[in-house]
């Protein structure tokens, strides 16, 4: 301690690098530690059920009686979901509301704030995202059509869906005993939704085989499992959730070769110091062991500060997403990770220590009490006496440690390009259809009746009605899948590449999307059966397999005509295809004259808008928190460069080299490692962590993660910047100090 | 005798160390003038204060009270950036171990310097001038390690000299030298003297006090002689 006390400022320093890096990994953990455990919160605590089924209306004795015979069931309850009414509150209302009609027994959902449903009457929960878009809160009052203004009782919290307005429909949910005061008590209920829990949620495969027979004669509207409603949600936060894991890596990569390079340098500066305690007796254990508690006592309060303030930092930001995702905080449960990462951080400050000191340590004693130049023998460098030649070799004069340095930098820089070019991407599949694979710059909304008048539309090429269907395959009934079905080719509407095969050519071939094709071991050639949730089994013979990012690649392009066969009543929009050179805006006119309300297709669905442009913000703000990981790896290393050439840098401003000059010897420096890591960078990003990380993310498509030359040339100029700035700093801490100083003790 | 012109002038030069308790004062009120063509030798026992008076007089340390004039400029109260200038133009260092740069040949070490000058275009010519004046050029694209003392202070002398100032400082030159090497190096100190340049030189070399114009002694932080 008293060592510490003498050398003040150098603790202090080492303790703001730990800080620093220390926050980055503060920031990564919480981050990742709330979204990856986010959603097992959420369905723990909201009681979950194995099984959401919605079913057009039915006598809930009706259903009850064919469910209770399914094998494995646990418990059941119903809901009757009334879509399409009106809700009004604080100023805000939407026409599309829905409300289930919560009829006792197990809930499926949190009350996050007030109470849950009880006997008292003229009260509602409402969903939680309703409550933060609407700015509700417990006690306010809610209008809703039909049932008058309401109480709300309680904040609802539910993880079969996103929350509002991620998902388009706003939820409330109100009792089977308030509906009953309005209009009158059932003895036998209509309901249409139904929440299964099961004995053994293994065995859900089992049960759902079951279910078929059972449900049969039933319109099945919806399935969804437990395990279906994750994927979903995976679907929106896998990506990030990926990235967010590099950036943790990268930034404990960054923020330990900043505390082992802190810590090897303070040992080396002591080595006369260390000599002299071998010449006194002192063991090399007890040396080595020294330094290591040394930087230990430093890094443990700094590291605790760091870690803290990134905790705070984050956790706001974590939350608000965590709310579009209708998931929950992490709470005290994250204090366990933080406790194994603050560890993590001690135990490599003090082998930072450790290693160097043991370096050191191997030398002679006289060697050591001499204090040698600590620097190996220099080669002759070419490009003679340029300033910013002679910085690039006092950077690359500690071979190990430059290395060091361009390798963190360099695989920090390549995740910030990573990083980048996923938020292109986002904001890709936000507007621009295309990246979906889709031809078509409009739908609108009709049946297949009105196929004739929009097609005579000017600037129309072509027009089909595109329909979706959730079905799941026959043999492995947990894996839901989507339907894309045309009556006619959909290559004019939407071309997702072909990986094998061929395009279907009748309505009794399918086109197979990627992560269906992996998940079901499906080949070209091979046979489909599909289970629609409402109808017979389907068969169909798989002739291509396509890169799809729908549905995350469980999807299946069909002619519509087998399922119509089977639900004449089969719907969808009308896809429109326009002609080359037509003015998208000209066109929605020209329908709306037709009578058609035309809208842009968009890469994503409107409701997913919001959230993708979120997420390309959340992106970006990584890539600046890398950056800014960046800038303090290089100021550091070009820190420790100007103390190791301490004298040398003494002796030029002796023989008069001006701050300028000092300036452009350390931007040399500075640039001798930024150069090579941006080479890295780019080699990695193209060559390796962008690869790895499309296959990682979506390994049913060809995601096109590649930086653009804008975020090239955003890298390469902050790069600049950082190097310029981190220069400029280690000029201004060597000019500071006398010349004398930097010469060594006068007597 | 004609007027003799003071390259280095220093009056009232207080210089402290430490701090709380153990404060010391190592230079107090100095007064000293080194002139055109002279060479002076500084010396006292170890601590006296010798090298901190050629640090703060070359402009690399910062005195607590009192002046300094170089060539007719002062250098108390200056900025750092005008403090290097000066060095540039009127100041040559020669230290005790030698501080050559270790990535650089000897001849590009002393080229180094010759950027900083003021006629930084005819450097390489002044450097390679130099190094062929001091017999250095069987050895100029060695690099320090493979260059002996006497070699690396040569190469040291021709790197103070190449901005052409009109004051050299000193610092033990002949510390790290054999007999003679030192001889060596004293003599190429000497024929600087011989342009009219002022050398200050800090010594505890009995060839180097007994080869100089004045001998001044630093005893508890005053000068006490300095007679001619």
């Amino acid at each position: 301690m008293t060592r510490l006390r003498r050398e003040r400022r150098r603790v202090l320093a080492s303790a703001l690098v730990t800080v620093a890096a220390a926050l980055a990994v503060g920031v990564s953990t919480t981050v990742g530690y709330a979204l990856a455990t986010g959603y097992d919160r959420a369905a723990q605590r909201s009681d979950q059920p194995d099984v959401l089924a919605r079913f057009a209306p039915v006598r809930r004795s009706q259903l009850d009686a064919r469910l209770r015979r399914l094998p494995n069931v646990a418990r059941i309850s119903y809901r009757g979901e009334v879509n399409r009414v009106g809700l009004a509150a604080n100023g805000r209302s939407a026409r599309n509301g829905a409300v289930h009609i919560v009829h006792g027994g197990r809930r499926g959902y949190a009350v996050v704030a007030g109470r849950d449903l009880g006997s008292r009457s003229g009260e509602v929960l409402v969903e939680r995202g309703v409550a933060t878009a609407w700015g509700l809160h417990v006690g306010d009052g809610i209008r809703i059509g039909g049932l008058g203004t309401l109480r709300i009782a309680g904040i609802a919290l539910s993880v079969d869906n996103v929350a509002f307005p991620l998902a388009a429909v706003p939820r409330v949910y109100v009792s089977a005993a308030e509906v009953a005061r309005r209009f009158g008590r059932e003895r036998d209920p209509v309901v249409n939704v139904a929440l299964v829990w099961l004995a053994d949620p293994g065995r859900l495969d089992i049960t759902l085989s079951a279910a078929r027979p059972a449900i049969f004669g039933l319109r099945t509207e919806q399935l969804l499992t437990s395990r279906g409603v994750r994927q979903a949600i995976d679907q929106a936060a896998g990506v990030v959730i990926a990235l967010l894991v590099v950036f943790g890596v990268v930034a404990a990569a960054c923020a330990g070769a900043m505390l082992a390079a802190g810590a090897d340098a303070r040992v080396r500066r002591r080595a006369a110091v260390l000599g002299i305690e071998r010449a006194l007796g002192a063991s090399h254990a007890h040396v080595v062991g020294g330094q290591a508690l040394d930087a230990a006592l430093v890094a443990a309060p700094a590291a605790a500060v760091g870690l803290a303030a990134g905790a705070l930092l984050a956790i706001g930001p974590a939350t608000t997403l965590l709310g579009f995702l209708n998931e929950v905080a992490p709470g005290a449960s994250l204090l366990g990770p933080m406790a194994g990462v603050y560890a993590g951080l001690l135990a490599l400050v003090a082998a930072g220590a450790t290693w160097p000191a043991w370096q050191v340590n191997r030398r002679p004693i006289a060697a050591l009490l001499r204090g040698g130049d600590l620097i190996a023998p220099a080669r002759r460098i070419r490009g003679g006496a340029r300033p910013a030649v002679l910085g690039a070799r006092f950077a690359t004069a500690r071979r190990g440690r430059w290395l060091g340095s361009v390798v963190v930098l360099g695989v920090a820089i390549a995740t910030v390009l990573l990083v980048l070019a996923v938020a292109d991407l986002l904001v890709a599949l936000r507007d621009d259809p295309g990246t979906l694979g889709r031809r078509y710059a409009l739908t609108v909304p009709g049946d297949r009746s009105d196929l004739p008048a929009v097609r005579a539309v000017a600037g129309v090429a072509a027009a089909d009605q595109r329909t979706t269907i959730e079905a799941a395959d026959s043999f492995s009934l947990t894996e839901p899948l989507r339907v894309v079905a045309y009556r006619g080719d959909h290559v004019p509407f939407e071309a997702p590449p072909l990986q094998s095969g061929r395009r279907l050519r009748s309505a009794g071939e399918v086109e197979v999307g990627d992560g269906l094709a992996d998940a079901l071991g499906l080949r070209s050639g091979g046979q489909l059966a599909l289970q629609p949730v409402s109808g017979r089994e389907l068969r169909f013979t798989v002739v291509g397999i396509v890169r799809a990012l729908e549905n995350n690649g469980r999807v299946v392009y069909a002619r519509s005509a087998r399922f119509e066969r089977d639900d004449p009543d089969l719907g969808g929009p009308i896809a429109v295809r326009l002609d080359a050179g037509a003015n998208r805006g000209d066109v929605v006119r020209a329908l709306a004259a037709a009578g058609f309300a035309g809208r842009a297709s968009t890469g994503a669905t409107a409701s997913n808008r919001s959230f993708l442009g979120i997420l390309a913000t959340v992106l970006r703000t990584v890539a600046i928190a890398i950056g800014l990981v960046c800038l303090a790896a290089i100021t550091q290393a070009l820190a420790l460069t100007a103390r190791d050439r301490r004298r040398a840098l003494a002796v030029l401003r002796a023989s008069g080299a001006s701050r300028r000059t000092l300036g452009t010897l350390l931007g040399g420096a500075a640039g001798a490692v930024l150069l090579p890591a941006f080479g890295l960078a780019l080699a990695l990003e193209r060559l390796v962590l962008g690869p790895i990380l499309a296959r990682f993310t979506a390994d049913y498509a060809i995601l096109p993660l590649r930086s653009s030359g804008v975020s090239l040339a955003v890298v390469g100029v902050s790069l600049a910047l950082t190097g310029a700035i981190a220069a400029l700093a280690a000029t201004h801490t060597t000019t500071r100090e006398p010349v004398a100083s930097g010469l060594g003790r006068p007597d | 005798m004609g007027v003799l012109t003071a390259l280095l002038r220093v009056r009232g030069l207080t210089k402290t160390v430490g701090q709380g308790r153990a404060v010391r004062r190592v230079l107090d009120r100095i007064e000293l003038d080194v002139h055109a063509g002279e060479l002076v030798a500084v010396v006292g026992s170890s601590g006296a204060g010798k090298s901190t008076l050629l640090h703060l007089a070359g402009g690399l340390d910062r005195p607590d009270a009192g002046t300094i004039e170089i060539a007719g400029e002062r250098l108390d109260g200056r900025s750092e950036r005008v403090l290097a200038g000066l060095r540039a133009r009127y100041v040559g260092f020669v230290f005790q171990a030698f501080h050559l740069v270790p990535e650089l040949s000897g001849e590009e070490n002393v080229r180094l310097a010759a950027r900083f000058g003021a006629h930084a275009a005819q450097g390489p010519a002044r450097a390679a001038a130099l190094v062929d004046a001091l017999g250095l050029r069987p050895v100029a694209r060695s690099v320090p390690s493979q260059l002996s003392g006497g070699e690396q202070q040569r190469f040291a002398i021709a790197r103070a000299l190449v901005n052409d100032p009109a004051l050299v400082l000193a610092d033990e030159p002949t510390g790290n030298l054999d007999a003679e090497s030192g001889a060596v190096v004293l003599a190429l100190l000497r024929e600087a003297t011989r342009d009219g340049r002022a050398v200050l030189v800090v010594t505890h070399d009995a060839a180097v006090t007994g080869s100089a114009d004045r001998v001044v002694t630093l005893r508890e932080g005053r000068l006490l002689c300095g007679a001619r």
